[in-house]
């Protein structure tokens, strides 16, 4: 009988908690028409005093304070992948356990700002739009650990014995493609307006387009080896069984 | 690097940790000018005027480190494995692993964010900008106590070590480094002499100290991988290819 590690039980939380980020980023009414840097100080204050506005920023930062962490599991489960491959030491399991805490803990630090911007709605105008500018600069910029993990999963792969590879190739080329998809919003504050600005089209839209992606991605390719792998574990144990 | 080099992750790591240093002093000296850090006791129209001054370097120096800033993750992992083949628990390894890893938090891209939230916007009511460059500052130069008990950690598992994986000289440096983070802490206090942030004590002496002590530890890490001997021959056959944790290298926890 084939022993349960956990590991599958912490796969199919990512499916629910996928479902619970989605709904919180539809949620919160800044990202639906993603809140533009050349707002205003009047207009700022005015998004986060309407009502309908403010108990649906509460709830969404809420419900990422809560369920954002839920990524380190995952992040761990690629860990416990690259620790198959045919490495000569702990090196780049290391290097993924070093990023992990990073993406999660400065989203956390952004939705701190959100709620704090939130939490006294009627204070100065310019104090709401610094807290505001802290929320989105913090999020925006949130990506050096995303960056760095997909480069070192890469390079996990390109080390890997290449006849019996734990991920396949284009799972390395696809983390590349994510690593530079990420590195424009690091640049954000170089304008206010525009495709380079933290709504634009490069800090936004591709930047979390392309986490969504690596995060189904990731998902589907961990999947794939952990049902891979029960099936290789329930043969041999099938096999021993004959003689005893 | 050669694919079959078999000190390749480790060459990798260390040569990542030199080039971050490199991106490291280059944004932080010449290019965003927050170090040396300017000076505590400014007013707020003088540090105004700062955020104005160097808005490029700021916004362009701090896209730099958000970009690359993950960079320091090998360098934390070469370290960790140091002490992976010290004659110690693996404790002292996961301990430092974890405690630089949330390190870069508080003690590097907090000031990062600040920073670049002053430069975002210099017309910003000068009260606001003035308290964007103490957050950022003080969180940069007061955040010590995860440097502190990491290179304890480390140095405490160099003192131990029978297999002197590493000279009992640099585990005492590691004590010079840690007390680096004890005499910054006045800079909390004062905004100006020698215990502010930038003050002959809490900056100067612990600069030259950690210039010194970084350079120390890249010399002796490189050594570290030099002696390492991996030999040249196939990767040892895993017993059971599929079970979860294999071991693949006498090192690998």
């Amino acid at each position: 009988m084939k022993r349960a590690d956990g590991e599958k039980i912490l796969f199919w939380t990512l499916p629910v908690t996928a479902v619970i980020w989605v709904s919180a980023f539809f949620l919160f009414p800044g990202f639906t028409h993603p809140m533009s840097p050349s707002m205003t100080a009047a207009q700022v204050a005015a998004f986060y005093r309407d009502p309908g506005n403010l108990s649906r920023i509460r709830a969404s930062m809420i419900l990422f304070n809560w369920f954002a962490p839920a990524l380190i599991p995952l992040l761990m489960l690629i860990v416990a992948q690259v620790r198959r491959m045919a490495h000569r030491t702990p090196i780049l399991s290391y290097c993924l356990v070093a990023c992990s805490a990073g993406g999660p803990a400065i989203f956390l630090v952004a939705d701190l700002f959100w709620l704090l911007a939130a939490f006294q709605p009627a204070r100065d105008p310019q104090l709401t739009v610094m807290f505001n500018d802290l929320a989105w600069m913090t999020f925006t910029t949130a990506v050096p650990f995303l960056i760095a993990q997909s480069l070192f999963i890469a390079l996990a792969i390109y080390l890997d014995r290449p006849d019996r590879l734990v991920f396949r190739r284009w799972v390395a080329l696809f983390n590349i493609v994510v690593a530079v998809a990420l590195v424009p919003a690091a640049f954000t504050g170089l304008a206010l307006s525009g495709p380079m600005a933290w709504n634009g089209l490069l800090p936004f839209w591709v930047k979390n387009i392309a986490i969504a992606a690596w995060i189904v991605v990731m998902s589907v390719v961990i999947g794939q080896n952990l049902y891979q792998r029960a099936d290789g574990q329930a043969q041999p144990a099938a096999a021993e069984a004959v003689p005893a | 690097m050669r694919r079959n080099n078999p000190k390749r992750e480790l060459w990798f790591a260390w040569y990542t940790t030199v080039i971050f240093y490199n991106f490291y002093f280059i944004v932080f000296f010449p290019v965003t000018h927050a170090q040396p850090p300017p000076h505590p006791y400014w007013s707020d129209a003088l540090v105004a005027n700062w955020f104005g001054h160097n808005h490029h370097g700021l916004i362009i120096g701090f896209g730099i480190i958000f970009a690359v800033a993950g960079l320091t993750a090998p360098q934390n992992a070469l370290i960790a494995y140091s002490m992976r083949r010290m004659s110690v628990s693996r404790v002292f390894a996961w301990s430092y692993l974890v405690l630089y890893s949330v390190a870069a938090i508080p003690g590097l891209l907090l000031l990062c964010v600040a920073l670049s939230v002053g430069a975002l916007r210099p017309a910003r009511d000068p009260a606001q900008l003035h308290w964007l460059y103490d957050f950022g500052l003080l969180s940069f130069t007061g955040t010590m106590g995860l440097f502190l008990i990491g290179s304890l950690v480390w140095m405490l598992a160099i003192l131990l070590d029978k297999n002197r994986v590493l000279p009992k000289w640099f585990g005492y440096l590691n004590l010079c480094n840690a007390l680096t983070e004890v005499v910054i802490a006045p800079a909390w206090i004062f905004h100006a002499g020698v215990f502010s942030w930038n003050g002959l004590i809490s900056w100067w002496v612990d600069i030259v100290v950690f210039g010194i002590y970084t350079g120390a530890f890249l010399t002796q890490l490189r050594k570290l991988i030099q002696r390492e001997d991996f030999g040249d021959g196939p990767l040892p056959e895993l017993t059971k290819p599929h079970r979860a944790g294999a071991s693949l290298a006498g090192t690998a926890p």
